[in-house]
């Protein structure tokens, strides 16, 4: 175990609550022309810098030895440049200075001799002289370290933040040594929630204000405090109202102190008992950078790793705290195979023969046709990456998808870049001036997205542009918001395109026939079909004519069934007009939602995005996989289902749960002849299958996730349960494939991830060692697009009986990887519907109140949420709910529209 | 010369036979171990156990600087946080497990050393074989109630 530890991850030497050197990164390296040669100062007197060759750059001596910054810099980091360590608490190099600590006090000579000054907060100046070192400078510290220790109880050992705690590290090197104080400490709350996962121990607390400073700047939450003064000075919540914000739990990794720790992770490690490996998150789309700290082969805890072309260094709630599915006692161990009508334990050779010898036959009986597979978007490349080359090439078939995958209308190359919307603590402001999210809310879906763009509009000056039909938490910067009909977003988008058209009629970007295909989109059709605001409308319109780099946004909410082709056509029409045509993007929300469609899991594509009329790129895969692939177009997702059990004999399900999202479905599966399902857990899906696989999650196996910007990442093994029998997908599907016939030459993993970069053109190159800690983004050209064209639109007409349906989909969803951390089980949306406060009130109904809430599919019982941001007129069920699954509502249509009556009287 | 060699051999003779038959007079020093009990000097290094308070509760608070400071790796702690209605120590975290594994142990006593609150002590048992390895793995509830409990521990 010790030996592991060691050489796994060498860059992960500085706890993120320490002044990482790498945090400074994004100062510009000036070439050292201004630094002397060592020895030239010699420390004692100090060497006259030159003046720098920019006018720009700042040089300064720094205990004698000269250093050229850009100016603005502050001290603290010009000495970092020369590895001249400052000691600091509050200064944290993702957040303002406020020089609150007194810890980086140092020198300065200044008109009146040398002075002590905060390094953390005093900017460079031309010929600026500072000593770190000197006999006062050691005094100050030391008696500051003195200070601060005065009320610190010195419960190390059951400290979590012990072993890397800035506070122990800085002590040991520059504090006193021993203690003068003989008085009782000061006592204060410790153990003491704010919040259901952060732990606040006050009494350890230094008051850096770093947890208080990240909550304003990056969040715009201020939801901790200082209260009291002087030596009873404490950070507290507000009265009553715990820290709710997504990525609060940011503020355990930036405390450099135990105050704030981890609740989930309490106690259950030691940081030199912990193997550190560098992975990413799998929770959304945005593949957040993370370190999985384990031990003894389980996962411990998670907290934030450095990218800063992703997640800067922060992750979401959900990312940091609900890791608890992975090692939990219900996963499944062994193969399952039924037997007599029940579920039975069964050697992997028993399982993988029947599947092999059940699909081989029904496929000589009824045909490749009649079988189906569904792979996951929360799956890695190389895991569904074989599955649709077994399927493609072994069986026979294009029957498969995945989860949003065919049934939604996308767009191949998903964001132009993150860093575009990205406002770092030092760095540029980010490119995009304005950003258009339609039916996206990354408060709920892409926590860390929300972070940076919060930011770009406070700090940046990005503007904000949201259609969504509920008042998203991110209309409360001063941007256009329209609040749309669900269902009406085509005819808004065109109507905004019409508005823009009459902003850019003098310029050359709008496509010559242009107004030809917005023509329907009139004021009064907004305002009556749409029911938005057209003065809005018009601020949206002007903002996207007058953008330099607007980017426009869509998420699968809006892009469902043949109305979301709709919208992605307007889309398409609106970005021409505007001219931002290259930074339309759909974004998914799963982990893998881009790799997916990149390795082909997909009916209607091979990977690559090429079509499957594609010659050369089927020759190559033919020769590839040793045989011919089916050229008919398969089924998608939603197809497969509702077939299944009548044009669909067999389903292969890889890591989906279908039958939990509509009980049709569950009931259309049960009818099928052979449901094999190779899953984690026995979901509602695997107790009707007849063979159940047991697989491993992503923190078990080597794997690449692509993100919402094709950022390749990669995702290492860290943990295995040595008693468990569950396999990777990779050599499940391989094992499966020698039975049916396919010689595969994959050895390990990284054979796959070879093998697809081999293959498809835009991952050339991409291999497990060119990836790095820090992923390779494939490059948008690389793949053949048709120039986009204006497209007519067309509205379908909207019910207005009853209560149209709002998805989306929640961050707390309590689904499977969600409900087996049970700390966080109060933050669960819950089987719950969002309803508009009029509409309650006219109803006389209050949060908690059960609703019947019904269409012609079906009816669910909810508790009522009365929740301002939801339209009047809707209503808001999440999807992926366990106890809510909103499918039970729809059928086929993208936006149900549903019937409201109170329900049974609450028992409680 | 001969006669004066003879005799000194034969007084050296019977100087040994001298020691000899002392020697058969006094008490031996051999201990007939085990049947009977050895007697051990106070700082001798043996069996580990974990210490309790006059209160009963355990010592021990599972912060692990002892599996830290182990040279061969033979402590094995998990902590977790103390339940109030059900102390098992006094303060937030006590040690859901512990284990010494005493096949790997060199009784050196870094672990006492290390133990912030005097928990883990080196006791006087030393007759630890057993029939299975994995009968030498102590666990919590071996540690905590060795067979002559609460040794007292030497003074620093």
């Amino acid at each position: 175990m010790s030996d592991k530890a060691s050489g796994k991850a060498p860059e992960m030497k500085h706890s993120p609550g320490q002044p990482a050197p790498t945090g400074k990164e994004p100062l510009p390296a000036n070439k050292p022309g201004g630094a002397s040669a060592p020895g030239a100062g010699g420390g004692a007197v100090p060497a006259k810098p030159e003046a720098p060759a920019n006018p720009n750059d700042v040089s300064l001596t720094i205990d004698g030895r000269s250093v050229t910054v850009p100016k603005g810099t502050l001290v603290v980091d010009a000495a970092q440049k020369l590895g001249i360590e400052i000691p600091v608490f509050c200064s944290h190099p993702k957040l303002d200075p406020v020089a609150c600590c007194r810890m980086c006090l140092v020198e300065i000579s200044g008109p009146r001799g040398p002075m002590l000054q905060t390094a953390c907060s005093v900017p460079v100046a031309p010929d600026m002289v500072v000593s770190t070192e000197t006999e006062q400078v050691r005094a100050v510290q030391e008696a500051n370290l003195a200070f601060m220790l005065l009320n610190h109880p010195l419960d190390c050992p059951i400290c979590d933040k012990g072993g890397e705690c800035p506070l122990q590290d800085q002590t040991m090197r520059y504090g006193p040594g021993i203690s003068q104080l003989v008085e009782p400490k000061r006592h204060k709350n410790k153990q003491y929630l704010i919040s259901d996962t952060i732990v606040l121990d006050q009494e350890r607390c230094v008051v850096c204000w770093r947890c208080i400073r990240y909550l304003e700047e990056w969040e715009d939450k201020p939801q901790l405090g200082l209260f009291e003064r002087g030596g009873a000075t404490l950070i507290d919540i507000q009265p009553g109202k715990p820290v709710d914000a997504k990525t609060g739990g940011n503020i355990i990794d930036i405390c450099p102190v135990g105050a704030l720790t981890n609740r989930v992770a309490r106690f259950a490690y030691r940081p030199w008992e912990i193997d550190r490996t560098p992975s990413i998150c799998t929770h959304c789309s945005i593949g957040c950078n993370l370190r999985m700290d384990s031990r003894t082969h389980s996962v411990r805890r998670i907290v934030g790793r450095e990218n800063m072309a992703v997640n800067d260094q922060w992750l979401c709630d959900k990312g940091r705290f609900a890791h608890g599915w992975i090692n939990d006692a219900q996963r499944l161990q062994t193969p399952l195979v039924r037997k007599n009508g029940n579920l039975v334990a069964a050697s992997w050779s028993e399982a993988l023969e029947v599947v092999a010898s059940k699909l081989q036959s029904i496929k000589k009986t009824s045909g490749a046709e009649s079988i189906g597979a569904i792979g996951s978007a929360k799956l890695s490349n190389e895991s569904n990456y074989l599955l649709q080359r077994l399927f493609r090439s072994t069986i026979g078939t294009n029957n498969i998808d995945h989860r949003a995958g065919a049934d939604v209308a996308a767009l191949p190359t998903g964001l132009p870049a993150l860093v575009d919307l990205m406002k770092p603590q030092y760095g540029p402001d980010p490119k995009a001036d304005v950003v258009m999210l339609v039916g996206v809310d990354p408060s709920e879906e892409l926590p860390i997205l929300d972070v940076h763009l919060k930011r770009a509009v406070r700090r940046g000056k990005t503007q904000l542009i949201i259609v969504h039909p509920r008042k998203v938490e991110l209309t409360r910067y001063n941007g256009p918001y329209l609040g749309c009909r669900p269902g009406s977003e085509a005819l808004l988008i065109n109507g905004i395109a019409k508005l823009a058209l009459k902003q850019v009629q003098n310029s050359h970007t709008a496509p010559a026939d242009a107004a030809g295909f917005v023509a329907d989109a009139t004021k009064e059709a907004l305002r009556t079909v749409c029911g938005v605001d057209v003065d809005e409308a018009k601020r949206a319109a002007e903002l996207l004519a007058k953008a330099k780099n607007a980017v426009i946004i869509y998420g699968p909410m809006v892009a469902q069934g043949e109305q979301g082709k709709q919208v992605r056509n307007a889309l398409t029409n609106l970005a021409l007009i505007t001219g931002h045509g290259s930074r339309l993007a759909y974004v998914g929300l799963e982990a893998n939602s881009q790799g997916c469609r990149d390795v082909g899991l997909l009916p209607n594509a091979l990977p690559g995005h090429a079509p499957l009329s594609d010659e050369k790129l089927r020759k190559t895969l033919e020769k590839t996989w040793g045989g011919p692939i089916a050229t008919k177009a398969g089924k998608s997702y939603s197809q497969m289902l509702d077939g299944a059990g009548s044009d669909l004999k067999a389903l292969y399900i890889m890591g989906a749960n279908p039958a939990s999202e509509r009980p049709a479905w569950a009931a259309k599966l049960d009818a099928l002849d052979f449901l094999v399902v190779q899953d984690l857990f026995l979901t509602e899906t695997a107790q009707l299958a007849d063979v159940v696989l047991p697989a491993v999650s992503w923190a078990e196996e080597d794997g690449t996730f692509t993100n919402l910007e094709r950022r390749v990442q990669r995702a290492p093994k860290a943990v295995r349960s040595p008693d468990s029998k569950a396999a990777s997908d990779w050599m499940i599907l391989d094992h499966l494939a020698a039975r049916l016939g396919a010689q595969w030459p994959f050895a390990n993993v990284h054979g796959v991830t070879a093998e697809i970069a081999k293959v498809i053109p835009a991952y050339h190159g991409l291999t497990w060692d060119a990836l790095g800690d820090q992923g390779v983004q494939w490059d948008a050209a690389a793949i053949t697009r048709a120039k986009p064209t204006m497209q007519p639109v067309t509205q379908e007409t909207i019910s207005t009986d009853g209560y149209s349906v709002i998805g989306g989909t929640v961050l707390y969803d309590d689904g499977d990887l969600f409900a087996k951390t049970p700390l966080m089980q109060n933050m669960a949306f819950g089987a719950a519907v969002g309803i508009n406060p009029a509409d309650a009130a006219k109803m006389g109904i209050e949060t908690g109140s059960l609703l019947k809430v019904s269409s012609a599919q079906g009816e669910l019982i909810l508790a009522a949420r009365v929740d301002p941001s939801v339209r009047a007129g809707s209503v808001w069920i999440p999807e992926s709910l366990p106890n809510a699954p909103v499918g039970a509502l729809r059928n086929g249509a993208a936006v149900p529209h549903v019937e409201i009556t109170p329900g049974p009287k609450s028992a409680a | 010369m001969a006669s004066n060699g003879f005799f000194r051999g034969a007084i050296e003779i019977a100087r040994a036979m001298g020691v000899t038959l002392t020697a058969l007079t006094r008490k031996p020093v051999t201990i007939q171990y085990p049947f009977e009990p050895v007697s051990i000097y106070p700082r001798f290094r043996g069996r580990h156990e974990l210490r309790r308070y006059a209160s009963g509760l355990e010592r021990c608070i599972g912060c692990m600087l002892c599996e830290a400071a182990c040279p061969t790796g033979a402590i094995y702690v998990e902590a977790e946080e103390n339940d109030p209605a059900n102390r098992h120590s006094p303060g937030e975290r006590y040690a859901k497990v512990y284990e010494v594994n005493l096949l790997r142990c060199v009784f050196c006593g870094d672990c006492e050393e290390a133990c912030p609150v005097e928990a883990i002590v080196l006791g006087h048992e030393f007759a630890l074989a057993a029939y299975s390895r994995r009968d030498l793995i102590l666990e919590k509830e071996a540690l905590l109630n060795p067979s002559e409990p609460m040794v007292v521990i030497r003074p620093e």
